[in-house]
């Protein structure tokens, strides 16, 4: 891949991200802190904190995934920073992939701190952690392609309108389906499971963890969802999406 | 040699209504020049630039910067060029310090050029003392200068700034004029697009009126004033009807009790103040502005 590509896409996470590491620590706070409410009921109104955690995790990668390629594509867009960047020799796959690589790497202490936690209770054990950081990273490139669809779609609605979209569909898909809690808790309704990036993130760490009972077609098919969501995504933003305008 | 040249540029916005914003724009920019486009709001010049820029692609017609097409080979042409879009905003948790490193890394230097690159454009626009100062603190004028500067840490060799002074007080309207000067006697050629008249006059070596997406005039600040027929102005306060003002050779716009009178050399202009004087009326006269040509070629005059 080229080198330049590979730079470009560096430059641009770290100019989305490292002012705000510098100026707005408490955001990182802030991020954690969403993801953790959900643990804070299963631990008082009973639930599996070892499910809670993983959902943390998945939570912390998705939310920040949709989140932020829908909320920094369209602030770009209205500073016009994104106007400067076209004119400039970055290609749009550097451009694409640093503005959902920057809030990645603001979500990197949450992702630390929950797997830490998980490893430390011995919730998850130390031999997954590679299929674990997989998943995440799977789920969140998912989660960001979808954002950029929206983002794509809905180019002339206003940065509010747009704001408010990315945080229902991000509450919506972490929030809603089994990923703070076990698949099984829906019984006959546990395909819903397939239905969600986030869910299937979710089910796979679980699996991979020791915590599900997945044969390994069930594994397959799942990888396969998260990975379908993540090709279709970038290829409708990369049809539709125009870095030169007509 | 040409830095800029656009052959027949088309543009025609197709949304409830079909709107040509470009009607057959061709003008020529030469290296090393300060080339203004002036024109009131909608006629036409955001869309040029960003078509010159390549970010939008024109409907028909051809464009040219620094021997590459625009539309062909717009990768090139973004090597050698900067753009402060209209209206630009900053990010508040961004230092100017930021902006011009990280844009000048994204320029393909290294960090050693990148951070020279944005020192030396930081002192150009005279915010070095304010380098780590975050936007959301910096006033309107330092905001637009912080991102004036990122795009001269580009070394670029063609800048192309749409309406940058438009909202700055007129201090930090000077500064920014005395800025671009400075580019230009550095060799850069600039593509400026205002509707202040007192900015092209300034600053511009040859400028072109846009109007509803067609070139009115294009030249230096003297062949445009030469356009008029009229070249001295007379500003009378009172009643116009015992100076013997005919209505077929005078143009005159009313404002209230003002009346500016146009005639064609100054022997009339200082005829007429006499006049006005002998009847006890307020009179003066100066040679006409780019803004009594712009007024006369867009249209838009109280007669």
């Amino acid at each position: 891949m080229n080198a330049k590509l590979i730079k470009d896409t560096l430059i641009i996470a770290a100019l989305k991200s490292v002012p705000d590491f510098k100026r707005q620590p408490l955001m990182l706070m802030f991020l954690g802190l969403i993801s953790a409410m959900p643990l804070y009921f299963i631990l008082v109104f009973g639930g599996q904190i070892s499910s809670g955690l993983v959902g943390a995790m998945v939570s912390t990668a998705s939310l920040i995934g949709i989140m932020a390629a829908i909320q920094d594509i369209t602030w770009d867009r209205y500073v016009k920073i994104r106007e400067m960047i076209v004119a400039m020799p970055v290609h749009p796959a550097s451009y694409a992939v640093g503005v959902a690589l920057a809030p990645f790497w603001l979500s990197a202490p949450g992702l630390v701190f929950f797997l830490a936690i998980s490893l430390w209770l011995g919730v998850l054990p130390l031999s997954s952690i590679g299929w674990i950081v997989v998943s995440l990273i799977v789920c969140w490139a998912a989660l960001s392609s979808i954002g950029f669809v929206i983002s794509t779609y809905l180019q002339k609605a206003s940065v509010y309108t747009l704001n408010s979209i990315s945080n229902i569909l991000g509450i919506g898909l972490v929030f809603l389906p089994p990923v703070y809690y076990p698949e099984e808790q829906l019984g006959q309704f546990s395909w819903i499971a397939l239905l969600f990036p986030t869910s299937n993130a979710s089910s796979l760490i679980r699996a991979y963890s020791g915590l599900l009972q997945l044969s390994s077609e069930m594994i397959v098919a799942r990888w396969l969802i998260l990975l379908a969501v993540t090709g279709i995504s970038i290829l409708v933003v990369s049809l539709k999406a125009k870095w030169r305008e007509a | 040699m040409e830095a800029v040249k656009s052959v027949g540029l088309v543009k025609v916005y197709h949304s409830k209504e079909t709107v040509e914003a470009l009607k057959g724009v061709s003008l020529s920019i030469r290296k090393g020049e300060l080339f203004t486009l002036l024109g009131p709001n909608g006629a036409g010049k955001t869309t040029f630039l960003r078509i010159i820029s390549t970010q939008l692609m024109p409907t028909k017609g051809d464009a040219i910067v620094l021997g590459y097409d625009v539309l062909t080979q717009p990768n090139e042409v973004r090597k050698h060029i900067a753009v402060v879009p209209q209206d630009v905003a900053t990010y508040g948790n961004f230092t100017p310090w930021e902006y011009s490193y990280y844009f000048s890394l994204l320029r393909g230097m290294s960090k050693r050029e990148a951070k020279e690159a944005a020192e030396r454009s930081l002192r150009a626009v005279e915010l070095w003392e304010l380098r780590n100062r975050t936007c959301a603190t910096l006033s309107g004028g330092e905001k637009r200068r912080a991102i004036i500067a990122s795009a001269l840490s580009s070394n670029a060799d063609v800048l192309m700034l749409d309406e940058p002074t438009s909202g700055l007080d007129a201090v930090a309207r000077r500064n920014v004029w005395a800025v671009l000067r400075g580019m230009v006697e550095q060799g850069k050629t600039i593509l400026l697009t205002t509707h202040i008249m007192e900015e092209a006059e300034m600053v511009s070596d040859r400028l072109a009126i846009v109007n509803r997406g067609e070139v009115a005039a294009e030249g230096t600040l003297d062949d445009i004033k030469g356009l008029a027929r009229e070249k001295f102005r007379v500003v009378v306060e009172g009643d116009l009807r015992d100076l013997g003002l005919s209505q077929n050779n005078n143009r005159v716009l009313k404002f209230g009790n003002k009346k500016i009178v146009y005639v064609k050399n100054e022997d009339e202009a200082l005829e007429l103040v006499g006049k006005a004087l002998k009847n006890g009326l307020k009179a003066e006269t100066a040679p006409i502005t780019l803004e009594d040509v712009f007024v006369k070629l867009v249209g838009g005059e109280e007669n």
